[in-house]
């Protein structure tokens, strides 16, 4: 097994954007728009735990990804309706196996977040990291909107994995 | 290392404002990141730490940091009454116990000074900060449910005037993965350590030590250091001092 590498990411909040995602299967979730200031990984290093929605003076286009995944959803252009397309995220090794991460994008907001793959070498187990790993993202996304709370202390290291996918395929997504 | 760091700025935005200095703020810190991972990473054959575990350097033949660490570590030791031990795991020194927190708390270090009002620099949940989230307002800090990662046992105020850390230490995230230096055997007291104190690279030892010897006592006695424990019986119990926000509900399933 081999661990996930040193990842980083930077946040840069007036009010911070945040994914916000739900443990259950058919995800639902929505974006917490920022207030003025967007935010986004400000480091070379990629991964993030937290993107901002299309805010003020974000990113051109939904583009056009080249997704990795067999999703369907294709779009070139955005002029006009928002159109959806799912993008998938590079498969990465965690402690137990290996997942990517797929986000379905409208327009510039991300809907969707889930699981696109994921294995853990015939462990058992991997229900419980799958259940652990979005929770743990969730509640930061929980700490931002609801309790006034601007960090959380005790995250779990199985979120690392699923950070750098997810990183991925929203930069996949030009986002 | 391993470690998903996350780093927020605070600030008033200014329409003339740019991304870019913040940016190159952001990127000062990661490079302090990146240092600390490449001397002390354990999982990096060649780095500093894993040849010094090896015996194939000796602390002198290492990069200054290393001594000034682990002589850091050898004070976390005593003050913990020997709880947080870097010598008793197996395989060699290994200070990463004391580490991610030291170094995340250097990368906050960047970021003073700089025109930012706030900071935070949030090491796989070992938390650094100063200065404000908003004016006159304390930051607010959550501390995860070990029985229920989804959500909060509790919110705890950081004073960022005079700097604050809050580290937590548990088995909950990845299995028992704390060795008692008695036995040298794996062990788990609790299910979630919490130290608060001015300086996280010794919360993060003193978290870790909590975790293990299941005992508060140590930390109340250190100047500024407070504790907050939650047993696998989903008791709760804290230092006198500890700044609760909310009081601390622990559902266990």
């Amino acid at each position: 097994m081999r661990r996930a590498p040193f990842v980083v990411a930077g946040t840069v909040a007036g009010v911070a954007g945040v994914l916000l995602f739900h443990p259950q299967s058919g995800v639902s979730l929505g974006t917490i728009p920022s207030a003025s200031t967007s935010s986004g990984a400000g480091s070379s290093s990629s991964a993030a735990s937290s993107a901002s929605s299309g805010s003020a003076g974000g990113s051109g286009s939904a583009a056009a990804g080249s997704s990795t995944s067999t999703s369907t959803g294709s779009s070139n252009g955005t002029s006009g309706t928002a159109t959806t397309t799912m993008y998938t995220g590079t498969s990465v090794t965690y402690n137990y196996g290996v997942l990517a991460v797929k986000i379905t994008v409208s327009g510039h907001k991300v809907t969707n977040v889930g699981i696109a793959s994921l294995t853990d070498g015939g462990n058992f187990r991997s229900q419980s990291i799958d259940q652990q790993a979005i929770p743990t993202l969730e509640q930061e996304a929980l700490a931002a909107q609801s309790a006034n709370i601007q960090s959380v202390s005790g995250a779990s290291y199985t979120s690392a994995g699923f950070a750098r996918s997810l990183q991925s395929a929203l930069s996949k997504a030009g986002l | 290392m391993g470690t998903v760091v996350t780093i927020d700025l605070f600030g008033e935005t200014h329409g003339a404002r740019t991304r870019e200095p913040l940016d190159r703020l952001v990127d000062a810190a990661c490079a302090v990141l990146h240092d600390a991972d490449a001397v002390f990473s354990t999982w990096r054959e060649d780095s500093p730490i894993s040849r010094l575990r090896r015996g194939e350097l000796t602390v002198d033949a290492c990069p200054p940091v290393v001594g000034e660490v682990l002589s850091r570590c050898a004070e976390a030791h005593a003050t913990s009454m020997g709880w947080f031990d870097p010598w008793a795991l197996p395989g060699g020194v290994d200070p990463t116990g004391l580490v991610k927190g030291w170094a995340a708390q250097l990368a906050l270090s960047q970021l003073l000074g700089t025109g930012v009002e706030g900071a935070i620099v949030n090491a796989a949940g070992d938390v650094a900060a100063w200065g404000a989230p908003a004016p006159g307002q304390p930051f607010r800090i959550g501390i995860v449910d070990p029985f229920d990662p989804s959500r909060l046992a509790c919110v705890v105020e950081l004073d960022g005037a005079r700097g604050g850390a809050i580290a937590t230490s548990g088995t909950y995230e990845r299995g028992p993965h704390l060795i008692d230096p008695r036995t040298a055997e794996r062990a788990s007291a609790v299910a979630s350590a919490t130290v608060r104190g001015p300086d996280l690279g010794l919360a993060d030892a003193l978290a870790t030590a909590v975790a293990v010897s299941g005992t508060v006592d140590f930390v109340d006695a250190v100047e500024g250091y407070e504790a907050f424990v939650i047993g696998l019986d989903g008791r709760a119990c804290s230092t006198p001092r500890f700044a609760f926000a909310t009081d601390p509900v622990v559902v266990r399933h």
